[in-house]
């Protein structure tokens, strides 16, 4: 009962996060989105992960884009989008609808909710995990500090749409005999000054 | 052993590509000597592997269930192309060190010679369908490169492209051969067809045979797909050596000689293989007499004799269509890098502007003369005895009309090669400038293939008995030791094909008395021009696939939204597939 | 229907509401946004298998790999995205989009 509710509090959260109108509300509904999705992870037992993502997920990340938002600034870009919005539903609803349908049978048991030592796992077997996750870090990082190091900014170039036909394939016609005219090939090349 | 052996030859090129390419253009001497020592040092490797041939897979690689096994079976017919792959390949990049002093961009000429030997050692020595594919593919795209190297040339991009989409096409079929393989096999080794292609449905199976006759075709520039072996005459001669007259285009006959048992029995398959080799043969030996252009002769003849290789697998004849392979691999290459001196002291390919060159350049023709008797098949060089081997297996099993006509070929081979001694080296000379004998490279890298045309043909007996042992699915029955020679020497055919060529080599001496024969044809002259129309298909075909990628550029929009879409569908459509299937 | 087989279906319909802001979307932060909502639906799918297949140890492993690597992406992204709007001045990915045929 719980889990339902919860469930369904989480995807009414993000549907708004994605239509609100203006970037901080959308940042301030994905913060609420990370706090449900880690209660349900507590409910079903990953205790740790539960914290880590509340922390991460509704503390770190939302700073973050408070941050990048006040810099960037607010405008939501209006409604208008690219795809009709019913192809857009219409293609997530035929993807749900599959996945549901051959994923479900695996959540036939019932949950086991035991303590489980999650520092074993992550050492022993997933050690080349940890190893990829603390590569990646470094990587963000250095990344982050590139781009924001850039402090002589080339001169502000307003976007403009590229003109169609750009790079257009031009094949020319291909010609059979490089430079020289041809002169009708006759069987014996025209040779009046060889000697035999 | 040999698996090392086998990983050392397809890596170290691919290195080496690396190397030159790191290396930068600001340093050419160094780009040079790195790239002629990674050569030679795969030329040594496949050497060494030459002699531990076997049937049974040497490397395996496991990639999942998908691809099945990724094998390399050095099996006779795969170590000899590999080894003729590699040392024709570092004699062509030494002779590149000559020809390509002081041009631009010799970082990504070194590389893709380089990338493009392993491809082909990897290609010859797969023996997963799907693994040769992918070197094919990679064969393809250098070749592409190469021929467009001078890419601010439009004529070269236009030659590179045509190139591309001829042999792409027919690579297809090599593709959708790999997956019926798979889907009805489970697995994609070639043993496996070859054992199995019994129980394929006949509809399937005549369907992969001739599908496999058009990607052979196309790759190896046989009527009606020749037509972009000329064009690709724009590329460096070294290249034109390597890819376009040795390895690459000898992909399709390999192709065909390697798949022969399986495709034998498929009603009319022998039948069409003899048509395409004799078309090949006789209508391109036709258009190199009225040729003018150096490069563009030495094209035609490839495709000449690429016929003839076609032509004996057609007939039963795989031991005779190989041997005339390494023959022709020789002594093409010879012949295109002494033209390629040629023309780098000259500066011009046309051969209406050259003549006398004798004097001023005596090494290069003596190379190119003995590389010319042994296209024209004169005794003793190694053309003569692989030639004379075709024909005679020709005679034996093949049709008597098709025998015929490679006959007359022959003749017209002897004509056209006699008319390109004459044209270059002999009579007066035609133009002004100094002219300068080849450098030291281009000397040794001809010298090298010289006494190979003079003594390849030795290698007759151990070659046989090297495929003999190693095709279990060809059942091949080659004569040992010398009884092979006696053979030849004393077969009836073989006089009587000398003595055709004899009439051939006639014919242009006495050219003066026979210009009533051209009055007669002049049709013929004219229909030569065009490639007897086959240029026209092809340039059709050319213009549609290019056509048709303009016009679905525009799915290509760049906006993520379309992007993510288009990802959601495929994911949808596997679902669906998924779901269906289970 | 169990516990696990909501929390399935919620986790799915997050992942589902992600692509949906990532079709829609014209707004590069949005995307962002759109991202996180559908790793956080991986996530909590990961952690659900874990469940239901008695190794919960090992889901958590997972789950956390794919929140160390979403949080860096998430990094990643809004530092791009500051930076593309002071250069460019726009984060319309329609006047952003140059690779295009």
């Amino acid at each position: 009962m719980l889990a339902a509710g919860l469930g369904i509090a989480a995807v009414v959260c993000a549907v708004l996060a994605i239509r609100a109108s203006r970037l901080l509300s959308a940042a301030l509904w994905l913060a609420v989105v990370s706090a449900l999705v880690s209660i349900i992870l507590y409910e079903l037992g990953a205790r740790q992960v539960a914290v880590i993502e509340l922390s991460v997920g509704a503390g770190l990340v939302t700073v973050l884009f408070v941050f990048a938002i006040s810099i960037a600034g607010d405008d939501g870009l209006g409604e208008a989008s690219v795809l009709p919005r019913w192809l857009a539903v219409g293609a997530v609803g035929v993807l749900l609808v599959l996945l549901v349908g051959m994923a479900l049978p695996v959540a036939e048991t019932d949950a086991a909710a035991g303590e489980f030592s999650i520092e074993a796992t992550l050492w022993d077997q997933r050690a080349l995990d940890v190893l990829v996750q603390i590569v990646l870090i470094f990587t963000g990082v250095l990344c982050l500090l590139g781009l924001l190091a850039e402090t002589r900014l080339p001169a502000q170039t307003p976007a403009q749409p590229v003109a169609a036909n750009v790079g257009r394939t031009e094949i020319p016609p291909v010609d059979q005999v490089p430079d020289e005219p041809v002169e009708a090939p006759e069987l014996e090349p025209v040779l009046e000054e060889a000697s035999l | 052993m040999t698996d090392w052996l086998i990983g050392l030859t397809i890596l170290v090129p691919w290195i080496g590509a690396l190397a030159v390419w790191l290396t930068g253009d600001d340093r050419p001497e160094l780009q040079h000597r790195l790239a002629v020592v990674f050569s030679v040092v795969a030329g040594v490797c496949a050497l060494l592997l030459l002699p531990s041939y076997d049937s049974a897979p040497a490397l395996s690689i496991e990639v999942g269930s998908v691809f099945g096994t990724f094998t390399f079976v050095p099996d006779g017919l795969g170590v000899f192309l590999t080894a003729v792959a590699t040392v024709v390949g570092s004699l062509a990049v030494i002779f590149s060190v000559d020809y390509m002093r002081g041009e631009q961009s010799l970082g990504r000429y070194y590389a893709l010679v380089l990338f493009f030997i392993g491809a082909m050692v990897g290609l010859v020595l797969s023996g997963s369908l799907f693994l040769m594919f992918v070197f094919w593919e990679i064969t393809a795209l250098c070749s592409y490169a190469l021929i467009s190297f001078y890419n601010d040339d439009p004529a070269a991009v236009a030659g590179g492209l045509r190139a591309l989409i001829i042999t792409q096409l027919g690579g297809l079929g090599l593709l959708a051969g790999a997956l019926v393989t798979y889907a009805y096999f489970g697995d994609t080794q070639i043993s496996i067809f070859l054992k199995n292609a019994g129980t394929l449905p006949s509809g399937m199976l005549s369907v992969m045979a001739y599908g496999a006759l058009i990607a052979a075709a196309a790759k190896s520039a046989q009527v009606p797909f020749h037509t972009w072996l000329p064009g690709a005459m724009e590329a460096p001669t070294p290249i034109s050596a390597l890819i376009h007259a040795a390895t690459m285009v000898n992909a399709g006959v390999y192709l065909l000689a390697r798949f022969y048992p399986a495709f034998a029995d498929v009603s009319g398959w022998t039948t069409a293989v003899v048509l395409v080799g004799l078309l090949s043969a006789f209508l391109a030996a036709l258009m190199a007499v009225f040729a003018t252009d150096l490069k563009r002769v030495l094209a035609y003849s490839t495709i000449s004799q690429l016929g003839y290789m076609v032509y004996a697998v057609g007939v039963g004849g795989v031991f005779a269509s190989q041997f005339h392979l390494l023959s022709h691999a020789v002594f093409k290459a010879l012949l295109f890098l002494a033209a390629g001196a040629v023309i780098h002291s000259v500066g011009t390919r046309d051969m209406r502007k050259m003549g006398g060159l004798k004097k001023e350049m005596p090494f290069v023709r003596t190379v190119f003369v003995i590389g010319a008797l042994a296209l024209a098949g004169l005794p003793i060089l190694n053309g003569f005895w692989s030639k004379e081997l075709v024909l005679e297996d020709g005679l034996h099993h093949g049709p008597v009309w098709a025998y015929v006509g490679m006959l007359i070929a022959a003749g017209i081979t002897a004509l056209y090669t006699f008319r390109m001694v004459w044209m270059v080296f002999y009579g007066e000379p035609r133009r002004e400038g100094h002219v300068h004998d080849a450098g030291q490279a281009m000397k040794l890298a001809t010298g090298v293939l010289a006494v190979g045309t003079l003594t390849t043909w030795l290698l007759a007996g151990g070659f046989g008995e090297m495929l003999e042992e190693s095709l279990p699915f060809h059942g091949l029955h080659v004569p040992a030791g010398t009884t092979l020679y006696e053979t030849i020497l004393t077969a009836p055919a073989t006089y009587l094909a000398l003595a055709v060529i004899a009439v051939g080599l006639a014919a242009w001496w006495f050219r003066d008395r026979l210009a009533w024969v051209g009055e007669a044809v002049p049709w013929l002259a004219k229909a030569a021009d065009v490639d007897f129309g086959f240029e026209w298909l092809n340039q059709r075909v050319v213009s549609i696939t290019i056509s048709a990628g303009e016009t679905l550029r525009v799915t290509q929009t760049g906006l993520l939204n379309w992007n993510v879409l288009g990802i959601v569908g495929g994911l949808v459509i596997v679902l669906a597939v998924l779901a269906l299937g289970a | 229907m169990n516990t696990l087989e909501i929390v399935l279906i919620s986790a799915f319909a997050l992942a589902g509401t992600g692509v949906y802001g990532l079709l829609i979307t014209r707004n590069l932060i949005k995307v962002v946004v759109a991202l996180q909502i559908m790793i956080k639906g991986a996530v909590l799918a990961l952690v659900m298998a874990g469940a239901a297949s008695d190794q919960l140890a090992l889901g958590q492993s997972l789950a956390l790999t794919v929140i160390v690597a979403d949080t860096v992406v998430a990094v990643i992204g809004l530092a791009f995205a500051i930076q593309v709007k002071r250069v460019r001045g726009t984060l319309d990915l329609r006047d952003l989009s140059e690779l295009r045929g």
